[in-house]
């Protein structure tokens, strides 16, 4: 015991007050009561906190009452087993019918033929034009209007230059390039952060592709050297395509999705 | 400086210190933004919450930053404590960790407030600053772990004992159970635990204590065992650390009982081996517990290896006292030599300590500038201090044998306490001493208040009461002769001036009322009426002159200015009233006029009207009228005028608003 614990010291010489156990269980007692005044008194951001707060105790308590409670609860006779089931230990073989393999070889060719992606968001949002688009006031008396400034992330390649100012047309803001996605692998269901090398393409359209622009559903080419991915050749991989999964000028962040 | 770890700030947890800052930005930030407002308003509504989460971030971990003291700028005393109480390793990580949260933090903030100048609506700029509020906070919660580690750590810290390194200090060591704490006790008031186990004290302990008029500080260290350094555990380390970097005096403790369940082979053994931390220092080794064994009883082999510690001891200090050959024994159960051991120790530090600063190079500077002034006698003239005669006269009394009678004693002999008084008198300093027991005068306002006593007041006052009763009895006889005395009324006559009074006062006060109340009863107008002609006798000749019969309708007239009749009678008749002379079509005027809705015949419309008779109506009505009527001459609010009772009610004006309406609390 350190020198200064006090009470510590008082309790070893002396013991507790006489009523020490009967103070300490009444106010334990008193707690719900307690709490409940405080539920009560509290307003604003403060009450929505703590009711919160509250909510997951009150969740995480009904979770243990029931898992120490499971094995005196009455349980459904578990139903018996289907005909042509079969024990744990023999899931692993194969027995799958031949006329199914084929069809699912089948379906997997025609989708191939289908769509060249098969990407994890297929429907995206029409963006207009208005607002990818800011017009820009430009000359002496601020009447024209044939400068357009991009709204949404945008990527430009490392040794990008801007166009004199007399002949630009669209304005990528320096503010709002992006260099970095978060890139999410979904078997390995690990995070990376990685350079981003191109925009393969903007579901908006072409030109908007040709802008770099990178908006949600947004595939684009990842560096991915450091992940160690190999091809069935055995070179390593180095470029792939992911696609963007939030709206990176929303969340000052692009996160992006795997395209295996 | 000062050693003191009690100020350091409390380290929140991670989720409470997330809430701390969010709600302070919450609280101190404007809240309302509305999408119609001018988009750079917006963006600055934003980057404003963006910058000001940054800061209270910034400033909160900055001060936790700068609270916890860096191992390498402290006393390496508390640097080498540190590390061996908290793990220098760990500790320094975890200060770094919050470090490196503060610069991301910082930067995370800058980031997004560029990426703000170009939001177009409240929603992005929403957005944004949600996710910038978002990335600060996982930023923290991922440190969690060390900022509970830097709690704990604070909260040990804080209760440290506040050593300083650099005062003189008496620092105790030896085996476990040998008399370390007990000696503390004895020196100090410090109340260490003393139990008859190892290890009994687990950190070090201070105290401390006076010897020349200065303080002195005692460290009670935790026992130590015979064992190389890497494999002693945290309690030992805290005594190593202390004997490796305190330039203190250093006592070891030997217990010659053997008590302590080390043997004194084992003891001497110990002594040997950690003798190179009592190098540069003063060293006493003390013999405690000789009240259960005697220096003398020891064994050949024994009192060889004492003697051997005792060579160690002898330090060039030891040297300059020069009283090598007592060995300094003790037995703080007994409290034999203890003092003796302090003080010895004490001495030595002294020494050493003067020792050194005379080795130091500023010791010359000083001594240079001193100097000793030793005066020579100029003369053989005696020159004794001077001793009042007075204290040689009580000297000499007491020297006699003669007993002072005090002012207690006097008390016991006539009563005791409470009966007693003490004569304040007797002592007085005064020209002539038969003057103490004069009466001395009372003085007001520079008066002698005797002078302004009449001795025969009381008789004077009694004199002219008695005059003042005669006068008045005087008085009363003369009056009772001036007036003349009324005949008696008979008993008729009294009746009848009852009566009369109770008429008149009974007409007074209808009056009075008719007057004041509000008069009902519908009235011609003069202007309507110049020539005085709407009257009853010009009703009924202008009636008869049309044939019609109208004397009911006269007496109905007249009737109003009277009584109201009540009853169902006077309704009915209405229709009578105009009736036709010769009563010709008397059947047909009945038929049209239906029978109105009866109504309930209402009770107590007239009389006494809720009041017993129609007389205490009246008074009622009187007394009301009359508590009115200064009230209106003042022109003060009367009960027929608008009041509000309570202007500020308090249950609408005290207390918080709450979420709900403003007229409720």
């Amino acid at each position: 015991m350190p020198q200064n614990e006090h009470i510590e010291l008082f309790q070893k010489r002396y013991g507790k007050r006489l009523d020490a156990e009967e103070r300490t269980r009444k106010k334990e007692a008193r707690e719900p009561h307690r709490r409940s005044q405080v539920a009560k008194k509290l307003i604003g951001l403060k009450a929505k906190l703590y009711a919160k707060k509250r909510h997951k105790e009150k969740i995480e308590m009904k979770k243990t009452i029931h898992s120490h409670s499971e094995r005196d609860n009455k349980h459904k006779v578990e139903e018996k087993a289907a005909p042509g089931a079969i024990p744990a230990y023999l899931m692993d073989r194969e027995q799958t019918s031949r006329a199914k393999v084929l069809s699912n070889t089948v379906k997997q060719k025609r989708k191939e033929k289908a769509g060249k992606w098969e990407v994890p968001l297929p429907k995206v949002r029409p963006v207009a034009e208005d607002e990818m688009f800011k017009v820009m006031r430009s000359g002496k008396r601020m009447k024209k209007s044939w400068k357009r400034m991009i709204t949404k992330a945008t990527f430009v390649g490392p040794g990008f230059t801007r166009k004199p100012p007399k002949y630009e047309r669209f304005i990528r803001p320096s503010g709002l390039r992006m260099t970095k996605a978060h890139v999410t692998h979904p078997e390995l269901k690990a995070t990376f952060q990685l350079d981003i090398l191109s925009v393969k393409k903007n579901p908006n359209g072409p030109m908007y592709s040709s802008l770099g622009v990178i908006t949600k559903g947004t595939i684009i080419e990842v560096n991915v050297s450091e992940l160690g991915l190999v091809t069935p050749g055995g070179k390593v991989v180095w470029g792939k395509y992911a696609q963007v999964t939030n709206n990176p000028e929303n969340d000052g962040c692009c996160n992006a999705v795997l395209l295996v | 400086m000062q050693y003191n770890f009690k100020k350091i700030a409390v380290v929140p947890p991670a989720s409470e210190f997330i809430d701390a800052v969010l709600s302070r930005t919450q609280r101190q930030t404007p809240t309302v933004v509305h999408a119609g407002y001018a988009v750079t308003r917006i963006r600055q509504f934003y980057m404003r919450k963006v910058k000001y989460t940054q800061q209270s971030w910034n400033e909160k971990l900055s001060r936790i930053l700068e609270d916890f003291p860096r191992v390498d700028d402290v006393h390496p005393f508390y640097g080498d404590l540190l590390n061996v109480l908290y793990d220098k390793d760990h500790y320094k990580l975890a200060l770094g960790q919050l470090n490196t949260a503060r610069a991301m933090i910082d930067k995370i903030a800058k980031d997004y407030v560029k990426l703000l100048k170009y939001g177009d609506s409240l929603y992005r700029c929403k957005q944004l600053k949600r996710a910038a509020l978002g990335r600060m906070c996982t930023i923290m919660k991922k440190h969690a772990a060390s900022l509970a580690y830097l709690e704990q750590v604070r909260q040990h810290m804080s209760r440290l004992p506040s050593i300083d390194p650099n005062t003189r200090t008496i620092l105790v060591c030896g085996y476990p159970n040998v008399g370390k704490s007990s000696f503390m006790n004895k020196v100090t008031r410090a109340d260490v635990e003393v139990q008859p186990y190892a290890f009994t004290t687990k950190s070090i302990y201070v105290g401390h204590t006076d010897y020349k008029y200065l303080r002195w500080q005692v460290l009670d260290t935790p026992g130590i065992l015979d064992r190389p350094l890497d494999e002693r555990n945290t309690i030992e380390m805290q005594s190593i650390t202390a004997l490796a970097h305190l330039r203190a005096v250093v006592l070891y403790i030997v217990d010659i009982s053997e008590q302590c369940g080390f043997t004194i082979a084992q003891q001497a053994a110990l002594f040997h081996s950690i003798k190179p931390l009592f190098a540069n220092k003063p060293l006493v080794v003390a013999i405690n517990k000789i009240d259960v064994r005697k220096l003398e009883d020891l064994s050949e082999a024994d009192r060889s290896l004492i003697d051997g510690m005792r060579d160690a001891m002898r330090g060039p200090a030891a040297m300059q006292l020069g009283d090598d050959d007592a060995f300094p024994i003790m037995s703080t159960l007994s409290e034999n030599g203890v003092m003796e051991v302090k003080n010895r120790c004490c001495d030595l530090l002294l020494a050493h300590r003067v020792e050194q600063k005379l080795a130091s190079r500023r010791a010359g500077e000083v001594m240079n500038r001193l100097h000793v002034a030793t005066p020579v006698p100029r003369d053989n003239k005696a020159r004794p201090a001077y001793v009042p005669p007075t204290l040689e006269a009580s000297r000499a009394r007491k020297a006699a044998g003669e007993k002072i009678i005090t002012e207690k004693d006097l008390q016991e002999q006539n009563g005791g306490a409470g009966v007693y008084s003490a004569d304040l008198r007797k002592r007085y300093m005064l020209e002539n001493d038969d003057w103490k027991y004069d009466i001395v005068p009372e003085i007001y306002n520079g008066k002698n208040v005797a002078d302004f006593i009449d001795p025969e007041i009381e008789a004077k006052l009694a004199e002219l009461e008695r005059e003042e009763e005669e006068l008045e009895a005087k008085w009363e006889a003369s009056r009772m002769d001036r007036e003349p005395q009324e005949p008696e009324l008979d008993e008729d006559e009294r009746a009848l001036l009852g009566e009369v009074r109770t008429r008149r006062n009974k007409l007074v006060a209808e009056h009075r009322r008719k007057k004041s109340a509000a008069n009902n009863n519908p009235v011609v107008p003069r202007k309507a009426d110049a020539e005085r002609k709407l009257n009853t006798s010009n009703m009924k000749e202008s009636l008869e002159s049309m044939g019609l019969d109208a004397s009911a309708a006269v007496e109905r007239a007249r009737s109003r200015s009277r009584v109201v009749k009540r009853g169902r009678s006077t309704l009915r008749d209405r229709d009578e009233d105009m009736s036709n002379a010769d009563g010709e079509d008397k059947k047909k005027m009945r038929t049209s006029k239906s029978r109105s809705k009866s109504v309930a015949k209402r009770v107590g419309d007239d009389k006494g009207a809720g009041f017993k008779s129609v007389d205490d109506r009246m008074r009622a009505a009187k007394l009301a009228d009359k508590a009115q009527r200064k009230r209106n001459k003042q022109a003060k609010a009367g009960e027929a005028d608008r009041s509000i009772g309570n202007t500020l009610p308090k249950w609408l004006n005290s207390g918080k608003r709450g979420n709900g309406k403003t007229d409720r609390r």
